[in-house]
Parts: structure tokens; sequence; C-alpha cells
């Protein structure tokens, strides 16, 4: 039993670690913009086919894949961030559907081109068992894990310390102010933006290092995501972290201890919990109640 | 600006996609003296099931193809619909296909799919014939005008003879809480209980992506002998992979279909392995016969590999649709809703073994061998009657 | 509020209804047309209900398949297991949904996104509920032998025609009620509440309990709708019953037709269901979602208003000019 749910906590943690490479993108555009980007699931679902094509069609490691990961997705990004800014009226809601559009665009334009196979990684070192005294992981889980803890560090580091950083937490809390004080806050969106795609691109690579793609997948990112912001609350990415590894940790608890059939019952469970009984997240700065 | 491009590029789409299909509607016209048919299908070509259902159209339009090269004075067209795995889409295909002359429908993959189908084809007295839905409700309902070659039944029977000849202690099944596999794995619980077999059943659910947990309680807790599957393509993959870095003391890994195929070993070959599944044919493919060294011959030429699962499946039974057409057209019945009868009469040996149809329109002959991947080859090493070769027990892919 | 609008009188809006649900009968359309036909307007169905929540609560949902797959499943069990009349299960189904919103009641104090994630987590929630409960409902293999819909005086509800007039007239009636609600001194409260509920405490209208209301009545249209989908498919899972497209279309099709107006969701449930199957569909056969998207971005960008408030426009700068 002490084995079981050793490796539970190890195995949700590592998951965990992917949830929040997803979502700290989701909450760093939400943070910065109060956009909802629906099509955030599928930015990282791009990503993960671009390593696909570097690892099946070039033959070499899939992490070659993230400068071209990172440039298309910029691309499709920066496309985006410029139809969201022409929105005038209802911003909020006609952003959820105009990026939902996107995410549809986005799904079955991948399913166009790659069909719908499942896909993952074929590297054996990737694979390959790594032995953590009573605990075991896959190499690939392992090197993403460490990828989303240094992103989350530089992700904070960069908003706390940098000129742009600073910027977008200006705009997002104040946006008239921050004009005031000379900050663009069209072109500091544009860059929260692109830094939120920078991070979906290194997800969705990790993501194909350790577990299986397919085109439908984006759309279940994106929710997975929206939950771990909601868990952490807005404003903290540490918090975004924390919640992410919640998740994944309780997901694996269930399994171990309850039944693998119950595991989406569980987080969705702990979300409501949460909603209702921390009004500002678990780590959140700001009330989300009417 | 960005209006105009986006009206721009939607217009593109549109003609690029319109024109093709104009360019084929002109064709048949050219040659009268042959009468053509339309056998329509849906399939989700798009949605979590796109892999099952594009696997289905590929075998499908190969077995048109190769019946048009030898018919006689009759000419198939198919017609496929997408839909969408989505029932009510399904519905209006079937009376679309229909209503634009379809003689039967082909249906498409999921029982809550095809059950509305086949009910819509039934009250337009339109032959309906599936491989995609395995449901016992479906043939319960006695429809005149449903056929199927493949059940629960004959997954179950290739499954539990392979236990049953192994005898271990006991068992894990994971099974997804799809319809499908959920049904499989209750059967499969049934049926290697009743034999003294110590059964554990871990259902999941299919958005689960880390199954290290529930591998290791197949480790630590039931320290199963045989590692079952009944679940798709993309669990399999996650399962051995977890398996392969905790290695439960198991001596034999098991699935159900679309798992001992050539195509999963070239996209997975540290994973497949030893791995055992429904099969019919041994790989490379010593197809005795003429009509399954056309098949594979043909499916290389259209599709660039080898033939698969769930392509065959879609083959024999459009073939065996295609055959039923001929005959009814043949004895002038086709048109008078001679079609049901003529299907019924079939009995002939196909790619999957007999194929025969009871007044529910099952096929009660189904039943798969048990293939096993051997370094790239598939050895069928169960039931002793089809098998090319012995198995490799204990083996596993690690 | 755009502008403020001279109410439809409620029975022009019911002769609009009746010649337009008349015309496919009267040309005689195929079965293929009235079943897509069918198909759009129970997602109108679900889109009116959606919208309802919306502009009279001041709640966005993301989750409405809770509803939906609840009233889908109560009609089928009821009529199923304890032979029940279908006319009898499916407004039963309608209330048990709106039983279920009682769940919900928490999540009324949360706002905005918040709440609208919070539903989509109860229709998550109820969809795992409904495949472990699998005793009751057949679980994951579903539910098939329950009786589809009957024959009322001499009209045979199950076929074709039956169904698309059966659905047209329960439309029309939610159209009806929803905009009387809107026009009542409720309607003005409801919306007072939706522009800002801080002001309207202070005047001393109970709007937890107003919204509470308004949440049940969006569940009970769903669940009726939900309930009709039931027995005119024949086929209830899980996954199809609590399916997230029931949730993202009405949202879609109401913020498509224009989400502020009575009829706008069901216009649009009608465009975007008819353009996706049948225009996108002769266009690409696989992956024709692609132009589903790009006509959403398209209509956002260019009438964020959706297509009512877009013809309002157009007719307005004729009137100008």
């Amino acid at each position: 039993m002490r084995d079981l749910i050793l490796q539970a906590l190890f195995s949700g943690l590592l998951i965990g670690g992917v949830y929040a490479l997803v979502a700290l993108g989701l909450a760093l555009s939400f943070g910065a913009m109060r956009i909802i980007n629906l099509a955030h699931g599928e930015l990282v679902l791009i990503a993960a086919y671009a390593a696909y094509v570097v690892e099946a069609r070039g033959g070499v490691s899939p992490y070659w894949a993230i400068p071209l990961a990172l440039a298309i997705v910029s691309v499709v990004g920066a496309v985006l961030f410029l139809m969201i800014d022409r929105i005038r009226e209802h911003r909020e809601l006609n952003s959820l559907i105009l990026t939902y559009g996107v995410g549809i665009v986005l799904t079955n334009a991948v399913l166009l081109a790659f069909a719908s196979d499942v896909r993952t990684t074929t590297a054996p070192a990737l694979q390959d068992a790594v032995t953590l005294g009573p605990v075991y992981a896959m190499a690939g889980e392992i090197v993403a894990f460490g990828l989303s803890l240094v992103l989350m560090v530089a992700l904070w580091w960069w908003l706390k310390r940098s000129w742009y950083g600073r910027a977008v937490r200006a705009v997002s809390s104040n946006r008239a102010a921050a004009t005031l004080m000379g900050i663009n806050p069209l072109r500091t969106e544009l860059v929260a933006f692109l830094v939120a795609g920078a991070l979906a691109s290194f997800a969705g690579v990790a993501l194909y290092t350790m577990s299986v793609v397919q085109p439908a997948l984006g759309h279940a990112l994106t929710v997975k995501a929206f939950i771990v912001t909601v868990l952490a609350g807005v404003g903290s990415i540490p918090g975004v972290f924390l919640a992410a590894l919640l998740l994944g940790v309780t997901e694996a608890l269930t399994v171990t201890l309850a039944s693998s059939a119950l595991q989406e019952l569980a987080g969705m469970v702990l979300f409501l919990l949460v909603l209702f009984l921390l009004p500002s997240g678990l780590f959140g700065a700001r009330a989300r109640r009417g | 600006m960005l209006r105009r491009a986006l009206v721009a590029a939607a217009v593109t789409l549109g003609l690029a996609a319109g024109c093709p299909a104009r360019a084929q509607e002109a064709r048949p016209g050219t040659e009268q003296q042959i009468r053509e048919v339309v056998i329509g299908a849906h399939m989700p070509l798009t949605g979590s099931l796109a892999r099952s259902g594009q696997a289905f159209d590929e075998g499908m339009r190969v077995a048109v193809r190769l019946f048009n090269e030898t018919a006689q004075g009759l000419r198939i067209k198919l017609q496929v619909i997408d839909d969408e795995s989505a029932p009510a889409k399904a519905v209006s295909a079937v009376e679309k296909l229909v209503s634009d002359g379809a003689v039967a429908v082909i249906g498409g993959y999921g029982s809550n799919i095809v059950g509305p189908a086949s009910d819509a084809a039934n009250k337009l007295a339109t032959t309906y014939i599936t491989a995609g839905a395995v449901s016992d409700e479906l043939t319960a309902r006695g429809l005149k005008t449903f056929f199927r070659i493949n059940n629960n039944a004959g997954y179950q029977r290739g499954m539990a003879g392979l236990i049953a000849e192994l005898k271990p202690a006991s068992v894990s099944i994971l099974a997804s809480t799809k319809e499908a596999p959920a049904l499989l794995a209750k059967g499969l619980a049934r049926d290697i209980g009743a034999a003294g077999i110590k059964v554990t059943v871990h259902e999941f659910d299919p958005a689960i992506s880390d199954f290290k947990p529930l591998i290791n309680k197949v480790k630590l807790q039931d320290r199963s002998e045989i590692l079952l599957m009944s679940a798709y393509e993309n669990d399999y993959v996650g399962i051995i992979r977890a398996a392969r870095v905790l290695k439960p003391p198991v001596k034999l890994v098991v699935g159900a279909w679309s798992l001992a195929t050539p195509k999963m070993y070239t996209e997975f070959p540290d994973l497949m392995n030893n791995v055992v599944g429904t099969s019919f044919l041994p790989f490379p493919v010593a197809v005795k016969d003429e009509e399954g060294r056309r098949f594979a011959e043909a499916y290389r030429q259209a599709y660039g590999k080898d033939i698969e699962y769930l392509s065959t499946l879609s083959f024999v039974e459009t073939t065996i649709l295609a055959e039923a057409i001929a005959k009814a057209a043949e004895a002038g019945t086709l048109k008078s809703g001679g079609l049901p009868e003529t299907l019924r009469a079939t009995d002939r040996r196909t790619l999957l073994g007999p194929v025969k149809f009871d007044a529910t329109g099952d096929n009660p002959l189904f039943s798969l061998a048990m293939g096993q991947h051997r370094s790239g080859q598939i050895v069928l090493v169960s039931p002793p009657a089809a098998a090319t070769g012995p198995i490799s027990y204990p083996a596993l892919p690690w | 509020m755009a502008s403020p609008r001279a109410p439809l009188p409620g029975l022009a809006l019911a002769a609009a209804f009746l010649v337009l649900a008349a015309l496919p009968l009267l040309l005689g359309a195929s079965n293929y047309l009235l079943g897509l036909l069918i198909s759009a307007l129970i997602l109108a169905g679900v889109a009116l209900a959606w919208a309802l929540l919306g502009n009279l609560g001041g709640m966005v949902s993301f989750g409405h398949a809770a509803f939906f797959g609840v009233g889908g499943y109560a009609s089928a069990l009821l009529a199923g297991k304890l032979g029940l009349p279908v006319l009898l299960t499916v407004p039963l189904g309608g209330l048990l949904a709106a039983l279920a919103s009682l769940a919900m009641l928490p999540a009324l104090r949360l706002s905005g996104p918040y709440f609208a994630l919070a539903i989509l987590a109860y229709a998550q929630i109820f969809r795992i509920l409904a495949t472990e409960a699998s005793s009751l409902t057949g679980g994951a293999a579903g539910l098939q032998r329950y009786p589809g819909l009957p024959t009322v005086f001499g009209l045979d509800l199950a076929s074709r025609p039956g169904a698309y007039a059966l659905l047209v007239a329960l439309v029309a009636l939610g159209c009806l009620a929803y905009a009387a609600i809107r026009r009542s001194a409720l309607g003005l409260a409801l919306r007072a509440i939706a522009e800002s509920e801080d002001a309207t405490r202070v005047v001393g209208v109970n709007s937890v309990l107003l919204k509470a209301w308004m949440l049940a009545l969006s569940a009970f249209i769903t669940g009726l709708f939900g309930a009709l989908n039931a027995h005119i498919i024949g086929f209830l899972e899980p996954d199809y019953a609590f399916a997230g497209s029931w949730s993202v279309l009405p949202i879609i099709a109401s913020v498509f037709g224009g989400y502020r107006t009575v009829l706008g969701p069901v216009g649009g449930a009608v465009v975007i269901y008819l353009f996706d199957q049948v225009v996108a569909k002769g266009l690409i056969a696989v992956g024709h979602q692609i132009l589903l998207g790009l006509l959403l971005v398209a209509m956002v960008l260019a009438a964020p208003n959706g297509l009512l408030g877009l013809l309002e426009r157009k007719g307005g700068a004729r009137a100008g000019a």
C-alpha cells in the first residue's frame, strides 16, 4: 500500500507538471487580457505535431522541434491576437466564440494534415524507465517536469523583473492608468500573448515526448488548463504550478485508492469545492464572486 | 483587410473542394450500357473516432474498386458521408443517402450510432450492413434489413479461448468505459471467471493519460499472470508504456481489436513485441486465397501500407454486400426489395473466416484468431485450428 | 441593450412561426430535410434556454449538456422502466432537469466565467455518474429499448413531419414564454440584475432567488428538449447525452443569431446547423467543421451583435440614407 501511494504521488506530480505547462500560458493570457483563449489547447496540439514531424520525418530528437514549434505557434498566436483585438463589443463573450472558432479550424487543419492516427515519441531513450527508490517514471516525463519547473521560474522572474513583465502586470491591473504611465497596452498584451504561445510550444513538445497525441486532444487540454487556472486563482504564477500538481496528485490518488473510472470525477469535485469554499482560489488575490 | 482575407480563404477552400467533386460527377455518363448502383456509407471521418472511420473508409474504397474491375455490366459507386460520431447526423446521412438513390447503406462505428441509423434505414426499407457495432441490443430488435459481420461474442470467444488454453491463475482486465470495450470486458470477466480463474477488472475513464498508478495496482495488488486490455490504440500505447516502466510480474499482455496489426508494430516497435491481440491473418501476409492477396496488393498500392484489421473488416462487409447486390440485380429483385433475402443467403469464406447471417442479421460464425507480435512478424497462436505457430509464453514486450 | 425597441407582439410572433413551420410541410420536404430541421430545432430549444439564462439571469453557462442529459435519461428511464406514457415523461424529464439545477445553487454566487465553468464541471460529473450507475442507466453500453414518441389525435409524432410539427410548437411556446417574462415586471427586475447586481440589491430585489428561478426555468426547457431528443433518436449513452456539443453549439447558435433577442438563438441554431450540414459538408467531406470555424470567426469580426444585429444595422443604414 505504501508503495502504491508513493507511486501515485510521484506519477501525479509528473503529470501535474505538464498540466502546469499547458495552464501557465492560458493563465498568462487570461490574467493579462481578461480573455479566455479557447484555442490554447490547439496551440499546444500544433506544437506536439511539430515534434512529431521533426522526429518521424526528420529522424532527430523531438526536442529539436522547439524552434519550429515556437515559430509556427507565434505566427498563429499573433494572427489570433490581431483578430481578438478587433473585437469591440461584448469582448468577453465574443472573444470566447472567436477563439473557439479558431480552435475548430486548427483541430480540423491538423486532422486534414496528419489524419487521426495516434502519435507519440518512438525514441527509446525517452521511453526508458527511471527508478528513484520505490518509484518509477519514464525518462520523457522527468525531462518534461524539469522543463515545466524551469519555465515556471523564468515566467515568474520575467513578470516580476523585466520591463515588459511589469508592463503586463500594470496593464492587467489597470489599463487606463498603465496607458497614462506611457505603456503601450496593445503591444504589451501582444507580448503577453506571444509568451503564452511560447509556453504552449514547450508544452506541446513535452506532451509528445511523454503521452499520446491525437487531433481531438486540443479541447480537452484547454478545459484542463482552465480548471488549473481557476484552482490557482488569478495572478499567481507559482500558484498555477502548485494547483496543477494538486490536480495531478488528486487524479492519481483516486486511481490508486478508488477506481480509475472516477479519475475525472475527482478532479471536477476538487474544482467545485475550491470554487465554492475558497472564493479567490487556492493562491489568488482577487475575489471571483458577483 | 483581415475580413477580406478570411472571405477569400473561405471561397478558395470552397472552390478547391468543390471542383474535383463536379469533375467526378461528369464522368459516369459516358459509359451508358453499364448499370450504375450506389452504395451509401456513413462513417466517423472527424472527431474522436475518426481513426476508425478513416480505416473503414479505405477498406470500402478498395473493395469497391476490386469489385468493379471484375464485375460484368454493373458498376458500384460509393457515397460516403461523415456522421461525426453523432446519432442524429448518422440518421440524416442515411436519409440523404437513400433519397440520393443508394440501394444499401454501410454503417459506421459504435452501437449508439448504428442503432438509430439502422432504424432509419429499416423505416426506408433499405438494407444496412455494419462491421462497427457489437452490442447485442442491435440484433435483439429483429430488424429484417439489418446485418453485421462481427459481434461482441466473437471477440469474447477469441480472447477467452486463448486464456483457457494458457490456464493462468489470475487475470487483470483493464477496460475503457467506452461502450464496446466495456461490453467486451464484462463478457470476458464472466467467461474467464466461469473457468475458475481469478479476474480483477479495472475500468478507466478514456480521458486518462497516465496508466502508472493503475498498472501499479496490477503489479502490487492483483499480481496477475496475464494483463488483458479492452480498449483502443491510444490506450494500448499508454498501458504498455506504463507496464514497460513498472514491469509488473505478468507473463503475457493481451488486447482486443486493432492491436495485432503490422501498423502498430511499425509505429511502436519498442512496445509491441510479444503482445497478443485479436487477428485474422498472419504477417507477413501469408494469404492463401486469391482474394486476400488482391486486397493486400491493391491496398498497398492505394495507401502505401499493409492491410490492417479495420480496413479488412470493411473490405469484407463491402465485398459481401456488392456481391449480393450483383446477384439481386441479376435476378431482377434489386428494386423490389429482394436485397435482404439475397444477402441473408450469403455463405462464403472470407478473410475473416466464414460469414453467414441468421434471422436477426448477426453472423454467428464470427470468431477471431489471436495473433502475437514477434519481432515484426505476426504469428497466429490460437485457436489451434488457425495457429501458424506456437505461442511464446511467458513473453513480454520489455 | 443596444437600443430600446418596441417588443414584438406575441400574436405576430406566433403567426410568423406558424407560417415558417408550415412551409416545409406544405412544400413536401424530404425526410432528410425534415430530419435536419428537427436536429436544428432541438438545438434551437437549448439555445433559447441558454440565452434566457444569459439575458434574464445574467449568467453564462458552459454546461447546459448537464440538463440536456438529465432530461433525456430521466424521460427514457421513466418511460422504459416504469412504463409511464411518453407524453408525461417528457415534461417530467424537464422537471427533473430543473430539480438537478438545485444542486448548482452554490454556483449562483459565482460571477462570470467562474459560474460558466462550475456548470461545465457539473455536466462532467453527471456524465461520469451516468456511466457508473450502470444498474440504472445501463452504463457505457447505454439505453436502447424504450418507447418512442406516440401518436396523438391521429398525428404520428414519431414520424418526421409529426416530430417536426411538435418541435416547432414547443420552440414557439418557449419563445412566447421567454418574451412574456421579459416584458413583465419580473423581467425588468431580472434585466436590472443582469446589468448590475449590487444596485438591485440596494433597492430590495432578492436577486439570488430570482436567479435560482431562471436557472431552474432554463434547465427545465433544456431538459424538455433533451427528453424529446432521447425519444426521437431512440438510443442514449452518457458520452452522447452529456456531450460537450450540447453545451457549446447552443452558445454558438445564440451568439451567431444575436443572443440579446428572443428569436436570435432560434434563427442562429437553424442557420448554423443547416450551413454546417448542407453547405459545408457538401464542399468538404472530411473536416467540414473548418468552414464552421471560419464562419464563426468572420461573424464575430463582422457582426458582433449576431445575425439579427447585422440585419438591423443594414436596415438602419438604409433608412438613414
